[in-house]
């Protein structure tokens, strides 16, 4: 056990703390339930503070919030669904334009190829492409330590818009990150924590993600 | 059988809300979306931008519900820190950092007068909490609204103030040590 890091506490629970600060802070709480609870004592002192400055409010967020997560239940068999007309067609559009340099295409295929060589402790799971986008790949990486993470071999999605992960647990996706090009490949590693038996998929969606799945899979493995 | 009366706290909504339950992230925002809102709605500065982050906060919520522990604190304190890390990368990478004045005022024309009894208590406890913040030396009080509000590191507070960051450390934690003590003192606080 470090030292108590007291002197940091207060700013860390303010959010004040520069990153190499925090992280130390927030290693050192994971394993200090003293330094924990004092942080927990700060923030509460803070909600406290920022409840009485203002109270505004916002009727119509409520429903809005709702909607769009009850969406999120709805779900019944959207990796395989038909894809609406329009659709399609903007896609074909965008990943045409992505895909059209030969050298692009090939860059990506070399980055998928070298970030699961380097996979040198987990197990590699490929991802079955369910037709709508052709020549897209992904794998499934778990590794022994740490968050499963996807590779992808896949065109950057056009401006607005972005490759989204899903775990699927019990036949319902939960939103488990976006597609960011690391190292020259996309990946995501899965923000939802993953079990044996969930599966994964991959979908066109706005920037930023949304909760609920707007388009059918391009990538997918119903379990593990 | 005995059929328990008791109200759901929010502990309880949270596992509701992990088990992909929308209504219980609706109870939530019943609960604690007003401070929410007005947390965001005074960093940012705007009613549009505040809605924005306000729904991708409660999405984060429903996307990490599970990991929430309340050994680490109580779960409106965990929705307000979501909600103030989602207006800073908000502000960010958005680009939409504005140099405002962090004023204790209210936004008239968007405070809820529908329950006047629970808004005259609740202005009683808020005036009390005022107090306390009010009577922070005023370079205490500054670095810690430039950073509730304002968002800003420490090292950033040192860089726009010209104060030299040990100082602005100190000032930090004396700031949030006298706060804390102090809201206790008057029993609205820890």
């Amino acid at each position: 056990m470090t030292e108590h890091p007291l002197d940091d506490l207060g700013a860390y629970a303010l959010g004040a703390l520069d990153q190499p600060d925090r992280e130390r802070v927030e290693a050192h709480a994971r394993g200090c339930a003293q330094c924990a609870a004092e942080i927990s004592g700060y923030s509460t002192a803070l909600t406290v503070y920022a409840a009485a400055v203002d109270r505004p409010v916002a009727p119509e967020l409520r429903e809005r919030i709702v909607t769009r997560h009850r969406r999120g239940n709805a779900f019944v068999s959207w990796l395989w669904r038909p894809m609406p007309a329009a659709l399609p067609i903007a896609l074909t559009i965008a990943l045409v334009a992505s895909l059209a340099s030969a050298v692009v295409a090939r860059r990506e295929a070399d980055g998928y190829a070298a970030a699961l060589a380097g996979v040198a402790d987990g197990r590699v799971v490929a991802l079955q492409n369910t037709g709508e986008l052709a020549g897209a790949r992904g794998s499934l990486v778990i590794p022994q330590a740490g968050s499963p993470y996807l590779v992808l071999a896949m065109p950057a999605p056009p401006p607005g818009r972005a490759w989204e992960a899903w775990v699927l647990r019990d036949g319902r996706p939960i939103a488990a990150g976006i597609a960011a090009p690391r190292n020259g490949v996309l990946t995501v590693v899965l923000e939802t924590p993953f079990q044996a038996g969930d599966g994964v998929a991959v979908t066109h969606e706005p920037a930023g993600g949304v909760a609920a799945p707007t388009s059918p899979a391009v990538l997918a493995l119903a379990r593990t | 059988m005995e059929i328990s009366t008791r109200p759901i706290d929010d502990e309880q909504l949270i596992v509701r809300v992990a088990q992909r339950d929308a209504e219980a992230l609706g109870d939530l925002y019943d609960r604690h979306g007003r401070l929410v809102f007005g947390v965001l709605y005074r960093m940012l500065g705007s009613r549009e931008s505040a809605e924005e982050v306000a729904q991708d906060a409660f999405h984060a919520v429903w996307q990490r519900a599970s990991t929430y522990r309340a050994d680490r604190g109580a779960v409106r304190a965990w929705l307000v820190t979501i909600a103030r890390n989602k207006a800073i990368d908000w502000r960010r990478t958005k680009g939409k950092r504005q140099e405002r004045e962090f004023q204790i005022d209210a936004a008239p024309e968007l405070v809820d007068a529908s329950r006047p009894e629970e808004e005259a208590l609740t202005m009683i406890r808020d005036e009390r909490v005022r107090a306390v913040v009010a009577g922070l030396p005023g370079e205490q009080r500054a670095a810690l609204e430039l950073a509730y509000w304002g968002g800003l590191s420490q090292s950033e507070i040192a860089e726009r103030t010209g104060v030299p960051l040990g100082t602005v450390k100190s000032r930090v934690r004396m700031a949030m040590t006298k706060l804390r003590e102090q809201l206790a003192g008057e029993g609205v606080g820890t």
